[in-house]
């Protein structure tokens, strides 16, 4: 086994010391053939520099918390493999259109508060009690809504998504697949009540279909997808009489 | 001075925590809840659970049978007491959560459906697909979202539970973003903090799993309770310990060994793959020694193989084992076999708490993983810890409630002298500290090797006093760490410093309990006891801090109601 | 309402917004393609008034309009119809996806409905373009 090593360079940031994001490198060993990104980050910041902050956590793609810009593409990074970067030298960075707070680190808050916005719970006129056992449900009923539900909120699909960029206030890809979510559920009754955050300008109109969301998803929600549909909800609700019926 | 003050505050923000939230508000919508978590809650560990969340829902299903299942799982170290209310209650919680919008998968006339798993003698796994935690964290999390009694602190590390006049108080807590030290003050404090795997150098868990709750409880004075009890998946894959859930042997799953043969029915010849995860373990170790596993890079692998179910099947059922094969292995599933070894999974050991989540330390509770309350006893069930999060979550959630409700308000002045010294203690031994020559992520590294070669499947009173020695040369060392990241924004290398301080100091109640459980039962497997041993162990181990390394134990009965102990074939 | 110790209070966090820039859509193919695209309403625009232009000399008889000394007109036509494909077609594409139509309980699966609307597309430039030449001669 040749001993390979590979470089990353990673963005810092040190809002104690720094004006701004620069980038440093570090030349590690490229151990293993299902090294991933991740995992040389794990290594800087064990052997060679503590400091390197970033968030991360399962490891298999399905917490969300570890997404960067890798060579310029959002990437969950415990799932971007070394081998297809190489020979490097690999640029990690923090996801784009969003502040940075710290090294790798971004401000999460405007998306935490976006999510928030669709109310993203099951509403129904009446509750049903727990009593009266579950609701019936079909499988071809979930399937409506299952690409949806599959959102890991690692929001490469607001670092991908240009008009996010330009307009920090659009609501975004993965609230709108949300919102969707719960739109097609055959258990909700919420459509109409989500209908205003959905339908304000800085809502799915402020979409223009670039598509590069859907392009990016690692868990294929395909929030593009999702968008357009609502887009077409809201409107014919608008056009057509007794169209806004929940 | 003010101080942030709840009426209840969880620790943690996985399933059994926003349960307990979400408890709270339904038990006593007047009162303020807080939660603080050291990541956003969607990140919690709950998020990687596949497989499914078992309940008695369906008429040929009985509360005994799912209880003797328990206990007999348990190898007769649970409270039967808190099993059989935990096999009442968990239906109900199911129920909710559908109600609340989880996608359980269905039968075709629209009822929630149920797969076999491991250790259960009838159907009640009930599951969203292959990623049932998943889909209930978000569940919980969006739904709790509705309830303004919940203040959140996201990325808050909590440091230190307060005390004071023998009530717990709240904690004191870092705030990642500003690195600000917080004192955040309740009547009552809920852990729900998960488990510990990350003491382990092969788990399934997540970084996150530091055993947080464990240790804060441990050093305000509540005892660990069978902490010797460590869970190891049979299936998870090789290198990066990533789970492969226990419902690809509920859909049909074979194991085989390197001679194609389905090597359980040595083991268990009447449950085969669907026996529990400790034998399981155990015999697929066995047969390693024994020189009939595959060799790979990354030490000796069983297979797993689903190649007969069809690809049908694969993509209704287990769709996301196929995008992990295909990710992460590079292989698909639907023509290759799965390379799987026993990985470190979950902790029956945890706080001492009861069926109502109550720790000995008036004002704070426990549920989930990091809580013990009876249930899980020597060895866990699969799909019982969702239904266990949900279950004790809002048991807990209700008493801290009620408790809550009539306790008299924290008073502040000493919060304000603990909050001090805790900012103290911390800034003198790492974000001042100035020196130190040791690596943070070298000790940590040390400790989960030397975790699992010496408290793995199989121990020896020899690999457990040879690791109370390592792990006491770690805990040395530790006290000579650099702390390279001066900076108190967001600074990781500080938590990762104090995740390393309560690792250290949880193992060590693993290591000295297991020393001192001579026999072998559930998970603890002693080759130089390996009988069970009724007569000396039929109680729970109690660890609780002392001023040396070593922890005091102390033993406990175990509760017998119904079932008597016997011996334990599958 | 929130408590912090007193003293070596440490300064606000500051984050840093990395600034945009104009040339965001010069890095990636799929957002230079996306540009493209929406470019394509300027062309469009423009076409339209020239059309009206056209419209208004050929309103004058036979006298002031001369159609083969519109060559430009032609030409930019010509461009313009590629360029209105182009927008044309990724929209059509798009159909598929975006309409959900059930037939009978089952979902009708997105290459039916695209294949639809380019057939009507076809159909409806036929129609119209039959339209306007019958009305020309």
């Amino acid at each position: 086994m040749t001993d390979k090593r590979i470089t990353i360079r990673a963005a810092r940031f040190d809002p104690e010391k720094d004006k701004a994001p620069h980038p440093q490198s570090y030349d590690i060993p490229f151990s293993d053939d299902s090294m991933v990104v991740l995992d040389a980050l794990n290594y800087i910041k064990a052997h060679v520099d503590g400091s390197l902050s970033y968030r991360w956590s399962c490891r298999m793609g399905i917490c969300g918390s570890c997404g960067m810009m890798v060579n310029g593409t959002p990437k969950l990074t415990c799932a971007a493999f070394l081998r297809d970067y190489w020979p490097g030298p690999v640029t990690v960075a923090p996801l784009t259109n969003f502040p940075i707070v710290r090294d790798l680190v971004v401000d999460m808050e405007d998306f935490m508060h976006k999510l928030k916005s669709v109310k993203p719970w099951i509403i129904r006129k009446q509750e049903m009690p727990l009593g009266a056992g579950e609701h019936h449900q079909t499988m071809d009923q979930i399937d409506d809504f299952r690409q949806f539900s599959q959102c890991i909120n690692c929001m490469l699909c607001y670092a991908a998504c240009p008009v996010y960029g330009l307009d920090n206030d659009f609501l975004g890809p993965a609230a709108i697949a949300l919102a969707r979510r719960y739109n097609l559920d055959s258990r909700d009754q919420g459509t109409k009540i989500r209908l205003p955050v959905l339908a304000q300008s800085d809502g799915v109109w402020e979409c223009s279909f670039v598509g590069e969301c859907s392009v990016v998803c690692p868990k294929g929600v395909d929030p593009a997808k999702a968008i357009q549909q609502t887009k077409l909800d809201t409107t014919l609700r608008f056009v057509l009489p007794y169209g806004n019926r929940e | 001075m003010d101080f942030e003050s709840y009426d209840v505050l969880v620790v943690g923000g996985g399933l059994a925590g926003i349960r307990a939230a979400i408890a709270v508000v339904e038990a006593n919508p007047r009162l303020k809840i807080g939660m603080v978590s050291k990541v956003y809650p969607m990140r919690s560990h709950t998020v990687s659970a596949e497989g499914g969340a078992a309940a008695v829902l369906r008429p040929e299903d009985s509360y005994e049978t799912h209880a003797f299942d328990t206990i007999k799982g348990s190898d007769y170290l649970a409270d039967q007491d808190v099993v059989e209310a935990f096999v009442r209650e968990a239906p109900i919680e199911l129920i909710q959560m559908e109600h609340w919008g989880c996608p359980w998968s269905r039968d075709p006339d629209g009822k929630i459906s149920a797969r076999p798993f491991g250790g259960m003698t009838t159907w009640r796994t009930c599951f969203a697909a292959d990623k049932t935690g998943f889909h209930m964290l978000h569940t919980v999390f969006q739904t709790s979202l509705k309830y303004p009694q919940i203040h959140r602190h996201d990325e808050a590390f909590v440091t230190k539970l307060l005390v004071d006049n023998g009530r717990c108080e709240g904690v004191v807590a870092v705030d990642m973003r500003s690195g600000r030290f917080e004192a955040i003050t309740a009547k009552s404090v809920i852990l729900a903090t998960g488990g510990l795997g990350r003491v382990y150098a092969f788990t399934t868990n997540g970084n996150i799993c530091t055993g947080d709750g464990m240790t804060l409880a441990y050093r305000a004075g509540v005892g660990l309770k069978d902490m010797e009890m460590v869970q190891f998946h049979p299936t998870g894959l090789p290198y990066t310990g990533i789970l492969i859930t226990e419902a690809v042997r509920g859909e049909g799953g074979y194991l085989l060994n390197k001679d194609g043969e389905r090597f359980l029915k040595r083991y268990v010849p009447n449950k085969m793959e669907l026996g529990p995860r400790d034998i399981i373990s155990r015999a697929m170790v066995t047969e390693f020694e024994e020189g009939r596993g595959f060799e790979g890079p990354h030490g000796k692998f069983m297979h797993l193989d689903v190649r007969h179910l069809g690809e049908a099947a694969i993509d209704r059922k287990l769709p996301f084992m196929r995008e992990l094969g295909r990710e992460f292995v590079g292989i698909d599933i639907v023509k290759d076999p799965i390379p799987v070894r026993p990985v470190q999974h979950y902790m029956m050991g945890g706080v001492d708490a009861d069926i109502s989540g109550v720790t000995p330390l008036p004002g704070l509770y426990a549920a989930g993983e990091c809580a013990n309350v009876g249930l899980n006893g020597g060895n866990r069930l699969g799909s019982n810890s969702l239904s266990e999060c949900l279950v004790f979550g809002a048991a807990a959630g209700r008493a801290a409630a009620e408790y809550s409700s009539s306790a008299k308000a924290v008073s502040s002045n000493p919060i304000e002298a603990m909050l001090k010294d805790e900012r103290a203690r911390i800034e003198a031994g790492y974000l001042d500290k100035k020196g130190g020559e040791e690596r943070i992520g070298t000790i940590r590294e040390e400790m989960q090797r030397d975790m699992d070669a010496g408290a793995g499947v199989f121990r020896t009173r020899e690999s457990l006093e040879k690791l109370t020695k390592q792990l006491g040369a770690l805990r040395e060392r530790f006290t000579n760490i650099k702390i390279e990241d001066s900076s108190r924004t967001f600074n990781t290398e500080l938590t990762a410093a104090l995740e390393l301080d309560f690792m250290l100091e949880v193992a060590d109640t693993i290591t000295y309990s297991a020393l001192a459980r001579e026999e072998s039962r559930g998970a603890h497997s002693r080759r130089d006891f390996p009988e069970r041993d009724d007569a000396k162990f039929l109680k729970h181990t109690i660890a609780f801090r002392t001023d040396e390394i070593a922890p005091r134990l102390e033993y406990r009965d175990v509760r017998i109601t119904n079932f008597k102990p016997q011996a334990r074939t599958y | 309402m929130s408590a912090e110790a007193d003293s070596t209070a440490h300064v606000a966090t500051r984050v840093y917004k990395p600034p945009m820039g104009a040339g965001w859509w010069t890095r990636k193919r799929h957002y230079f393609l996306y540009m493209v695209r929406e470019f394509t309403a300027l062309p469009m625009a423009l076409w339209l008034l020239w059309f009206l232009i056209e419209i208004q000399r050929a309103g004058g008889g036979v006298k002031t309009y001369r159609p083969g000394a519109s060559t430009a007109f032609v030409i930019f036509s010509v461009i313009c119809l590629l360029f209105a494909l182009y927008h044309s077609v990724t929209f059509l594409s798009l159909a598929g996806v975006i309409i959900r139509i059930k037939a009978l309980d089952r979902p009708v699966p997105p290459r039916a409905i695209v294949v639809t609307m380019f057939g009507l597309w076809l159909v409806a430039s036929i129609v119209i373009g039959a339209v306007l030449i019958g009305f020309g001669r």
